[in-house]
């Protein structure tokens, strides 16, 4: 009979858990348990004080590899950034600031550009840094051996010349507005570590894996395959050495248990995807974490391949996105972290058009539009138009829950005007395949795109980037290539704002896409953390002034 | 008996060459390549070429396999396509350990909780011990691993800071075998529930197989004590068949490791297995499914060979 009220227990215990996580009701009987830790969080961070404590950055993604002229990945990008350092760096708004380089000038006709360089920087190992690192650095994508991703951004670069050891000049094929930031995102390599290897090789060079030489606020010191990167501070560097100890970048495949480990101060900084943005603002109320939101650079869109006969007409595609409530979206999948977007770029970044010709939500709107375009119900209920039913299918990726929310949402709201829609989930890779050059292989994709430092739209909307590049819609507007290969030339800002805008403008009364939302992004640190908040340009600006207390 | 370990062993290597056969024609044509990654504004056609050139992936498949082959039976795993320049050797190293850890700590509480369980049930046959048992595993049976995983995480890791919420230790803490195992008991645990319903059903049915044979009315008859009987002959010859079970569940744990890893921040081969498969880093790939494979080979030879130690009866 013991055994048996043992089992029922078990059950009852069972039970238990599975209520209790369901609504929070433990948390009172278990808030002794709690304190517990916090009391030796506190003493822990009492003892830390004096020394500065260690950053543990969690996240989902590891990274690859730590060379900025091999690695695509965001994880790599972030670890580059505190073991290297560019010529210059952006601030929180994208202005570009001085790094290695002290100053900077270029000639009236944009093509040359002169880079004064940091006098007394070392390399981790010691060495001294000089000019011949950044003319060695460049000359990496630009030599005809290099195998890697990053060609394209310097090919504009036509010499790299050493004027004297802290001096760099750079002359450009054409006046190229963008190559300052390109200059903040490719970090300078150590040449007296990799003078020596053969360009063909270096991609492969355990420098990139094992031993990365930087002149980074932090060095790197070990990588335990499959569970962190540690990384400690410069003492010597240039701008001061790091108030923090460490930094640890911790691998923590499943957003469930990486939040988790952020409510119990495993880790004390992450980066906050919208579908958990509900859970730590819970987290920011118990006074657990902090959590700091602002628009990402990156807007979210149905996109439709315009060699598909369906999409051809503006009106068709106007149609489309009065037929999709964007604010519903924003509301319910995006728990309202997210700005309704009625064109390309984002308000994170300078450009931003604001604006732009708008397709407000309005089904009925869009039946007339598509009546207007031949397209009339059939009995049914489904557009036709000469003979064929207007249905497509919309692929996204299984790897983005939200995206297949989006394409569920859509294929709903797009059904209610007659028109037919069938979603496919592909995974990444196959996506990627099936979508880019020169496969195509898509009616309408529900996507996103993240805007570089410079927000230069080129790459979305010029027909030369149809046949290789990203402009997968297939889109071609001579107005759009013109201004388009007129704002690149333009150093001067106002102008080339005004130039941006008139093509985002017509980017939007053109609807090549359906654009969704400008998308929302948020850092969650752990309230004892001080420096962390969200921007879109630089999250881990002056992270050598980060300290715990 | 030796001859009969012999003959299986070799039998083996044919299986294991037509898996690797197999899985390298799978993964080539999934659709996609390790360049997807590295979709980017910032490529240039020619150097996404040289790279495949260099990779040898614009080579036929039969020549990608062969070139595969004749490098991994010199012990050669290549290296990864993409972490370049790093040995897929030195990735498998790495992470194997913990992977086996895993796997082995999980099997020993699946078999510690589960076969007395499964005694229990066969012995008070339709008692309520027995349905609570029979209850409790179809609900193990029923509920996925991965979310028994997580409510233990946010139950006894978060809210009573029983144990540490993942990871196989304490961040900059020196090594000591309590701080491991205390980061292995979640883990291990979840992914025994996996197989420890089965194994509980299993047992009930094969002892109660055996609780009806006349040897066992004999030895009651003869006046031993009811413990005697189940544990000294009913169980031992109760278990013969459990042992073929061991072969059968190790698929079941290299599958289940890839989630609980997941779900545990545990580096082991699984987790490194989803990673390469959605990275298409080929090498990778094929390494662990040759591991995975053979352990799974493994399993089964050792089950084999238990059979015959445990049942006498049986000849080879």
């Amino acid at each position: 009979m013991l055994k048996n009220r043992f089992l029922l227990f078990i059950v009852f215990m069972f039970v238990l858990i599975v209520t209790a996580c369901s609504d929070g009701t433990v948390e009172e009987s278990s808030n002794e348990a709690n304190s517990e830790k916090e009391d030796n969080q506190t003493e822990n961070t009492q003892t830390e004080e004096k020394s500065g404590g260690s950053l543990v950055l969690g996240t989902t993604a590891a990274p690859t590899l730590f060379n900025p002229y091999y690695s695509t990945d965001t994880s790599s990008s972030t670890i580059e950034g505190f073991i290297f350092s560019g010529l210059v760096t952006v601030d929180t708004d994208f202005n570009p600031e001085g790094d290695l380089a002290e100053s900077w000038e270029f000639t009236e006709d944009g093509l040359r550009w002169t880079f004064h360089l940091r006098e007394n920087v070392k390399w981790h190992d010691g060495a001294d840094f000089t000019a011949d690192d950044v003319v060695f650095s460049y000359g990496i994508p630009l030599h005809e051996d290099y195998i890697g991703p990053r060609g394209l951004p310097f090919e504009i670069i036509e010499e790299i010349n050493k004027v004297d050891d802290y001096t760099v000049e750079f002359v450009l094929s054409e006046p190229y507005a963008p190559f300052i930031t390109i200059t903040a995102q490719f970090e300078v390599l150590p040449k007296h570590i990799l003078g020596e290897v053969p360009i063909a090789e270096l991609g492969m060079n355990k420098f990139n894996t094992k031993e990365p030489i930087g002149t980074g606020p932090f060095k790197f010191q070990q990588w335990k395959e499959g569970e962190y990167i540690e990384l400690i501070a410069n003492e010597d560097y240039y701008l001061g050495a790091p108030k923090l100890d460490s930094i640890i970048y911790k691998i923590v495949p499943d957003m469930n248990t990486l939040m988790a480990q952020l409510q119990v101060g495993d880790i004390n900084l992450t980066g906050i995807s919208p579908q958990y943005i509900e859970t730590a603002k819970k987290l920011e109320e118990q006074g657990k974490v902090v959590v700091t939101s602002g628009p990402s650079n990156a807007f979210e869109y149905i996109g439709y391949n315009l060699r598909n006969e369906l999409f051809q007409d503006k009106l068709v595609r106007q149609a489309l996105t009065h037929a999709i409530d964007k604010e519903a979206i924003v509301q319910a999948i995006l728990d309202g972290s997210g700005v309704v977007a009625h064109g390309p770029g984002s308000p994170a970044n300078w450009a931003f058009n604001p604006d732009v010709p708008k397709f407000e939500y309005d089904p009925e709107e869009a039946k007339r539009k598509l009546k207007e375009a031949g397209w009339e119900p059939n009995k049914d209920g489904i557009l036709e138009k000469d003979g064929n039913k207007f249905e497509f299918v919309l692929k996204t990726t299984s790897a983005n829950e939200i995206r297949q929310q989006i394409a569920e949402v859509a294929q709903q709201q797009l059904s209610e005007i007659g028109i037919k829609t069938s979603i496919e989930l592909l995974e990444w890779s196959a996506y990627v395949e099936q979508t880019s050059p020169p496969l195509w292989n898509f009616d309408a994709i529900v996507a996103g795109w993240s805007i570089g430092s410079d927000p230069d739209p080129t790459w979305f909307w010029h027909t030369s980037e149809i046949e290789n590049g990203l402009n997968y819609n297939g889109f071609s507007n001579e107005r759009v290539d013109e201004l388009l290969s007129e704002n690149t030339k333009i150093s001067d800002i106002e102008e080339r704002k005004r130039i941006i805008a008139e093509a985002d403008a017509i980017v939007a009364e053109e609807q090549p896409d359906t654009f969704l939302y400008y998308v929302e992004g948020s850092l969650a640190n752990a309230p004892n953390l001080h420096g962390p908040k969200f921007n879109a340009a630089n999250t881990y600006y002056k992270i050598h002034e980060w300290y715990i207390d | 008996m030796t001859t009969y370990i012999i003959r299986r062993t070799l039998m083996a290597f044919p299986l294991l060459f037509l898996i690797t056969i197999i899985s390298f024609g799978m993964m080539q044509m999934a659709p996609g390549d390790p360049t997807a990654l590295m979709m980017d504004p910032m490529i240039k056609q020619e150097n996404l070429a040289a790279y495949k050139e260099a990779y040898g992936l614009n080579d036929n498949v039969i020549v990608q396999y062969v070139r595969w082959l004749g490098n991994m039976i010199q012990g050669n795993f290549g290296e990864s396509l993409i972490r370049q320049g790093v040995p897929v050797s030195e990735l498998i190293l790495a992470r194997l350990p913990n992977t086996l850890i895993l796997m082995i700590v999980s099997s020993v509480i699946a078999f510690l909780i589960s076969i007395p369980l499964g005694v229990i049930s066969a012995t008070k046959r339709n008692s309520l011990t027995d349905y609570s048992i029979t209850f409790v595993s179809f609900l193990g049976v029923a509920t996925p691993n991965f979310w028994i995983g997580l409510v233990l995480i946010m139950f006894m890791s978060v809210h009573m800071g029983w144990f540490p919420t993942g990871g196989v230790a304490t961040l900059g803490e020196p090594f000591s075998i309590w701080d491991r195992i205390h980061h292995l008991i979640l883990p291990a645990f979840v992914l025994a529930t996996a197989d420890m319903a089965g194994l509980t059903r299993y047992s009930r049915s094969s002892m109660l197989e055996v609780l009806r044979q006349d040897y066992i009315r004999t030895a009651k008859a003869n006046g031993f004590k009811n413990g005697t009987v189940i544990f000294k002959h009913g169980l031992r010859n109760g278990l013969i068949p459990i042992i073929t079970i061991i072969g059968l569940m190790l698929p079941s744990f290299i599958g289940g490791s890839v989630i609980i890893e997941s779900i545990f921040a545990w580096p082991g081969i699984g987790l490194l297995f989803v990673e390469a498969a959605f990275q298409r880093d080929y090498p990778v790939i094929m390494a662990v499914v040759v591991i995975a494979a053979s352990l799974v080979v493994i399993g089964n030879l050792i089950a084999d060979i238990l059979y015959a130690i445990v049942d006498p009866r049986i000849e080879y």
